[in-house]
């Protein structure tokens, strides 16, 4: 098999890989584990696929990606450290040395990107307004599926066709304000989507209970889970007192329900 | 009215509506619900930084929308389901698995909303997709992503470090195991969850859900801003022996996360176009960054 060959089907690896935390919800297919095991099988060495797997694995298993926050990408940096672990014959550890310069490009080219597909939400905005209702979920459904993949698959095809040294020299091009920036630059767009959310659930008097939320998870270090537990109780009580005592829990704390006492 | 499909009659939408013919397509309780486990799982089909998982969350209730106003000639209808469109558009991010339950809930209050227009607010449906976001993500992750997965992969691992194929296998069934139940049985318990509570609900109880809802939903989006904006600030005085971030941090903690939500909040509030927003946030982080002022 030619170089050109193996890259396309490291690439599909990767198209596997995205695909599931996009279409999947995030089975955890998109492991080292698993992906380093496919491309060993694919390029004929399949216990160098799994070592390489292992040891990818065990070093990546800290790193979880929650919420808006990307960590070094492990799972695309796993399948390029594997394919070139295996087409060098070089052993798991090199391969793991190999993998860490590309988890932090593969982290950046993920931010880059999750910032710009905003603009398919945009599109999909003017959609709505021209009634083509069709058109707005397959802007989620097709185009997401399609630029995601080839958000993977790219980057994956380049790395196994030009070699590790390309990459090695694009990291070192890069410029450390750049990076700094565009790490930076996601956490003011997080600022905006909160600042968005913030603005859809205010009505007057409320700015105490956001209040109340962010200095209780800032001084107390409480995370988001503890606080809405908090505030379904906050909540109850509030009600309690303000519309009496008949009033049913909200809808949003049905933690309190009780299918015993239905019949009331 | 075709639909006989529900125990609890909440599938009868178009009745609210005249002029609406009574063409819409009855759908089962179990293809439901298999709409609802598939597009939670394709939920974080187009993440991005800016409002997450919303078109996600869209496409998760398109078809409960288009079941509602199907008929596409009439301008009513029309109307109806641009302004249902446009409600999911909003903010979302939640653990693809547990967002079947959001899912399901939010499906039923549609159909309520459709039933009832006069007397339902349909701001309550976001009101509570947003208080129910933040606490079933935090169970979903920490469940899935911090309890699962590190179990399944832990031992996986160690079964592929001897050489064993079994090694990940097993860490893909372990992990199938647990979320194709739990995504469905969200999906289901969500649905039937919204219709028994809004079956009981007085059409005056709605301001006690808004004010409820609107407690949770505000402190948790408080607490996220504590927890995941992190703006900090490289800035020192006095060549370097005083940082102006611990001057901060005595004053309170996450002091510059807060004050950028509160600009971006402002400059919502003055109708700043988004697109001028989101070339703020990269122009202006790459620059502010680049100076050494904020990081």
């Amino acid at each position: 098999m030619n170089t050109f060959g193996m890259a396309v089907l490291i690439g599909l690896v990767g198209i596997f890989c995205i695909l599931d935390s996009r279409l999947l919800g995030r089975l955890n297919f998109e492991q080292p584990l698993i992906t380093s095991a496919i491309v060993g099988l694919l390029l004929g060495n399949p216990t160098a696929g799994l070592a390489s797997g292992a040891t990818i694995e065990l070093m990546s298993m800290g790193l979880v990606q929650v919420g808006a926050a990307v960590p070094p990408d492990m799972c695309m940096a796993g399948i390029i450290a594997t394919a070139f672990a295996i087409l060098t014959s070089a052993d798991p550890q090199t391969a793991v040395a190999i993998a860490v310069p590309i988890a932090v490009l593969g982290q950046l080219l993920g931010v880059l990107f999750r910032t710009v597909i905003a603009g398919l939400g945009h599109a999909a905005d003017a959609a709505i307004d021209e009634g083509e209702f069709k058109k707005v979920t397959n802007y989620h459904i097709v185009w997401g599926t399609v630029l995601y993949s080839l958000m993977y698959f790219i980057p994956i095809f380049l790395a196994i066709y030009l070699g590790t040294g390309f990459v090695q020299n694009l990291v070192d091009a890069i410029p450390a304000w750049f990076t700094n920036g565009l790490d930076f630059a996601a956490k003011l767009l997080t600022a905006y989507g909160l600042a968005l959310l913030l603005s859809m659930m205010m009505n007057k008097g409320m700015m105490a209970f956001f209040l109340v939320g962010f200095f209780v998870c800032a001084y107390g270090g409480l995370s988001v889970t503890a606080i809405s537990i908090f505030g379904v109780l906050v909540a109850i009580i509030l009600t309690t007192l303000r519309f009496g005592k008949d009033s049913r829990p909200a809808l949003g704390s049905d933690e309190d329900h009780d299918s015993l006492e239905d019949d009331d | 009215m075709a639909n006989t499909t529900t125990q609890t009659g909440h599938d009868t939408p178009t009745t609210a509506m005249q002029s609406g013919p009574k063409d819409s397509i009855p759908v089962s309780a179990s293809k439901r619900c298999r709409q609802f486990f598939w597009r939670s799982w394709a939920i974080q089909d187009s993440w991005n930084y800016e409002r997450q998982m919303n078109m996600g969350f869209l496409y998760g209730i398109a078809p409960t929308i288009d079941r509602l106003y199907p008929d596409e000639n009439d301008p009513q209808q029309v109307e109806k389901r641009k302004e249902a469109y446009k409600r999911h558009m909003a903010f979302y991010n939640c653990t693809p698995q547990t967002s079947a339950f959001v899912l399901g809930l939010s499906s039923s209050m549609e159909e309520e909303y459709a039933c009832d227009p006069e007397h339902f607010d349909p701001e309550t449906i976001n009101a509570v997709k947003t208080s129910l976001m933040g606490p079933l993500s935090g169970i979903g992750d920490s469940f899935f992503q911090g309890t699962i997965r590190v179990i399944a992969f832990g031992l996986g691992a160690s079964l592929a470090a001897q050489g064993s194929f079994l090694g990940p296998i097993l860490a893909m069934v372990i992990s199938a195991a647990f979320s194709i139940p739990i995504t469905y049985y969200c999906g289901k318990f969500g649905y039937e969850m919204g219709n028994s509570y809004l079956e009981r609900l007085q059409h005056g109880a709605m301001e006690k859900v808004m004010y409820a809802c609107g407690i949770v939903g505000l402190m948790a989006i408080g607490g996220m801003v504590a927890t995941m904006v992190d703006i900090t600030t490289p800035a020192t005085f006095a060549s370097g022996t005083l940082e102006l971030q611990s001057v901060l941090d005595q004053i309170f903690p996450q002091m510059l996360s807060i004050a950028a939500v509160m600009v971006m909040y402002g400059l919502i509030k003055k109708n700043v176009k988004t697109g001028w927003l989101l070339v703020i946030c990269i122009l202006g982080g790459i620059l502010l960054s680049a100076c050494g002022v904020l990081a």
